[in-house]
C-alpha cells in the first residue's frame, strides 16, 4: 500500500529497504538537461528529443544499451531503434546473468514460478546470492516463511542450504551453510552431481573446501526432499567458470530430477531485466548484445555485448536508457563513454550522469507510469501507476525519437 | 615356586569364583521416578499459545507445529536439555516430563512473563521475515498481527498480543529484532 500526500508519496507499507526508497525516491531532475561547459543548461523535452536524433543519426555505430528498469513497450520501441539505426541494442545482463543465458541456451532451464515454489519446495538452495542484501522480500513472499499450500508450517517445514564464500545474513538463517573457496563452485557441483548419480566413493576428503561428509549431507536432504527450489545468484555466474558454473547447476537440478522434483532459477537484479531479454529474444531471436549492423540481427557475446563495443572504442554514440553503466562498467569503457556522445534516459541523476552530454527525465514505471514488466520467474504483470506527473513515459521519449528516425528510413 | 603356582590354580580354578565371574549379575537398571526424559505429550488439546516455545531456553528445541486435526507441540530431541520448563509453562498440560506436571499441581505454580519487543532500524532490511513468520494473528483477523512494515520500518503493532514465543528474533537474519523476556515463577496461595 503506497500513501499520497500533495501529490508526493509518503509512504510505502509491506515495501523492503530497496522497495521503499524506489517508491519515495530520490530528487529527481525536473526537466532534460544538458552540459554546457563544466554546467549544465536546462533544456525543453522537444529539444533533447531533437537532440537526441541528431546523436543517433550522425553515429556510424551507435549503442543502445541499459532496458533493464524501464516496461516492455519502452524496450520494443528500443529494439525497433537498434534496426532502423543498424546500431548495437544490450541490456544490463551481459554484465549481469548473461552467463546464466548461456548456459540455459546449451542445456535449458528447468524453472518453474515463484507461485509453485511457494506452495511445494520444501528445500530451497540459494548458491552464490544473498537475498537478504538483494532481494529482501524474497525468503518471505516466496520460499522460507510463505505459507505454502502443502507446507502449512511455513519455515518449519521447510529446508535451506545456502552456498557461498562467506557467510551472509541470508547464511545465518539457513539450516545449512556451505562455504565454498572462491571460483570453487564449478568442483563442488560436480561432486554433488556425482554424488547424486552414485559415485559416493570417488569424492575426495574435501571438494574446493567443503568436507566430503557435508557434501554427502546436502546431496541426501536434496535426495530426500519433494521439491527443490535452487537460486543462484552473481557469485555462480560472475566467478571463475561463469557460465560452465550454471550449466552445472542446472545439470545438477536435472540429475535431481531423476529422484524427485527440482527447478532452478536465477536472482534477477533490475525489476525488469527478464522483460527486456524475453523482448530482445520475440523480436530479434536472442536475448541479449544484437548487432544490427550487418542490418539483420547478429549475435555474438564478447563482440557484439556493450562492454566489448566500448572497450574496443567502436561506437560513437551511446544511448543509455534506465541503467547506470558508468557505475558497473571497467574503467576503460567509462572514459570511451565520455569521450562519445552519451544521452541518458532516466528519472534520478546518477553516476552516468557524469559522463553524459543530455539527461532525460522520465516517468517512473509502477510509480507515474504504467507498464508491463516480466518477474524473475518470467511472470509478466501490469505494473499500474499511483501519480500522476508531467514527466512522460520511456514510451512517450522513445517513440518520438522513433518516428523522428522513420522519417530517414521510411518503411 | 612350584607351591606358589598351584596355589594360584587352586585360588582362580574354584568352580565357585568362576562361575561368579562368568555370571555376575548387577542390579537392574531402574529409571528413578524423577528422572525428566524428553517431554510427551498428554493428549490434551493444545490451543497454540506458544508459551513452551517462549520458556524454552535451547534454541530449535521446540515448535508449536500445524496438523491437520490441531496444533501440538513438536520437541526436537537434539536440541531439547530435558530442563522441563515447556511442561511447567504450558497452562493446558499438554505436555509431560517425570513428576514436574505432579509436582506443579501440588505445588500450584506457574510462571508470569511480560516481553518487550525492541527494533534495530539501522540494521533492519525490512525483509519481512519476522512478520510473517510471527504465529499471532495469522488465521484472524489481519488487524491481529503483532508486526507489520509500514511508515518505512517494521511497526510493532499489537504488542500485547506478543507471545513472546522468540520467531521473529530467530529468524531475523542480523539481529535486528530482540525479544526480552521477563519471567518470574508464582506459587497460588494454598486453598
Amino acid at each position: 500500500m503506497v500513501t499520497v500526500e500533495d501529490g508526493r508519496i509518503v509512504a510505502a507499507d509491506n515495501a523492503c529497504t530497496l522497495g521503499e526508497q524506489k517508491f519515495l525516491g530520490e530528487p529527481r531532475l525536473k526537466g532534460p538537461i544538458q552540459r554546457e561547459g563544466k554546467g549544465w543548461k536546462d533544456i525543453t523535452y522537444d529539444e533533447a528529443i531533437l537532440r537526441t536524433v541528431e546523436m543517433l543519426r550522425d553515429a556510424e555505430r551507435p549503442l543502445l544499451f541499459g532496458w533493464s528498469g524501464t516496461h516492455v513497450e519502452a524496450q520494443c520501441i528500443g529494439v525497433h531503434m537498434a534496426e532502423v539505426l543498424r546500431g548495437v541494442i544490450d541490456n544490463t545482463s551481459s554484465v549481469c546473468h548473461g552467463p546464466s543465458i548461456l548456459a540455459i541456451q546449451e542445456v535449458g532451464h528447468p524453472g518453474c514460478t515463484l507461485g509453485q515454489v511457494k506452495n511445494r519446495a520444501d528445500l530451497v538452495v540459494y548458491w552464490g546470492c544473498n537475498p537478504i542484501e538483494a532481494h529482501p522480500r524474497h525468503l518471505s513472499r516466496y520460499t522460507r516463511y510463505a505459507e505454502g499450500f502443502f507446507l502449512p508450517n511455513d519455515y518449519l517445514d521447510r529446508t535451506v542450504i545456502v552456498a557461498d564464500i562467506r557467510k551472509t545474513e541470508t547464511g545465518n538463517i539457513a539450516d545449512e551453510f556451505v562455504q565454498v573457496t572462491p571460483g570453487g563452485d564449478y568442483a563442488v557441483l560436480s561432486a554433488l552431481r556425482a554424488i547424486v548419480r552414485g559415485k559416493r566413493d570417488i569424492i575426495p576428503r574435501s571438494v574446493a573446501g567443503v568436507p566430503r561428509e557435508q557434501l554427502f549431507r546436502i546431496a541426501d536432504r536434496c535426495l530426500n526432499a519433494k521439491f527443490i527450489a535452487f537460486y543462484f545468484g552473481l557469485g555462480l555466474t560472475m566467478s571463475r567458470g561463469k557460465y560452465k558454473n550454471v550449466r552445472n547447476a542446472i545439470e545438477l537440478v536435472s540429475e535431481l530430477n531423476r529422484h524427485t522434483k527440482a527447478t532452478i532459477s536465477a536472482m534477477r537484479g533490475h525489476y525488469n531485466v527478464y522483460g527486456s531479454n524475453e523482448v530482445n529474444t520475440w523480436m530479434t531471436g536472442y536475448p541479449f548484445g544484437i548487432d544490427f549492423a550487418r542490418g539483420i540481427a547478429f549475435y555474438n557475446p564478447g563482440e557484439t555485448t556493450a562492454i566489448d563495443v566500448l572497450a574496443r572504442r567502436e561506437c560513437d554514440a551511446c544511448l543509455v536508457v534506465a541503467s547506470d553503466p558508468a557505475a558497473h562498467f571497467p574503467r576503460a569503457c567509462v572514459e570511451h563513454l565520455a569521450d562519445i556522445p552519451t544521452v541518458v534516459i532516466d528519472p534520478y541523476p546518477n553516476a552516468t550522469t557524469a559522463f553524459a552530454d543530455i539527461q532525460i527525465p522520465v516517468a517512473v514505471t509502477g510509480i507515474d507510469a504504467a507498464g508491463t514488466a516480466y518477474r524473475m520467474d518470467g511472470v509478466p504483470i501490469r505494473m499500474r501507476r499511483v501519480l500522476k506527473t508531467d514527466y512522460p513515459s520511456d514510451e512517450e521519449i522513445l517513440g518520438r525519437m522513433y518516428a523522428m528516425l522513420q522519417e530517414d528510413h521510411p518503411p | 615356586m612350584s607351591e606358589s603356582i598351584i596355589w594360584y590354580l587352586r585360588e582362580f580354578l574354584r568352580t565357585e569364583w568362576i562361575r561368579k565371574f562368568l555370571l555376575a549379575k548387577t542390579d537392574p537398571l531402574v529409571t528413578p521416578p524423577y528422572f525428566k526424559d524428553y517431554p510427551t505429550l498428554t493428549g490434551k488439546e493444545c490451543t497454540a499459545c506458544y508459551q513452551c516455545m517462549m520458556i524454552c531456553p535451547a534454541p530449535g528445541a521446540i515448535a508449536v507445529l500445524r496438523h491437520d486435526d490441531g496444533w501440538r507441540p513438536e520437541i526436537y530431541p537434539g536440541h531439547c536439555i530435558r530442563c522441563g520448563l515447556c511442561v511447567e509453562a504450558c497452562p493446558e498440560d499438554v505436555l509431560q516430563s517425570g513428576r514436574v506436571l505432579e509436582a506443579q499441581h501440588r505445588d500450584r505454580t506457574g510462571f508470569r512473563a511480560t516481553f518487550h519487543l525492541s527494533i534495530d532500524r539501522e540494521i533492519c532490511m525490512r525483509c519481512g521475515n519476522c512478520c510473517i513468520s510471527c504465529p499471532v494473528g495469522r488465521e484472524g483477523e489481519p488487524d491481529g498481527a503483532v508486526l507489520k512494515i509500514e511508515k518505512g520500518g517494521v511497526q510493532i503493532l499489537n504488542s500485547d498480543l506478543c507471545t513472546g514465543c522468540k520467531t521473529c528474533e530467530v529468524n531475523c537474519p542480523n539481529r535486528g529484532i530482540r525479544v526480552a523476556r521477563v519471567v518470574e515463577g508464582v506459587q497460588e496461595a494454598a486453598a
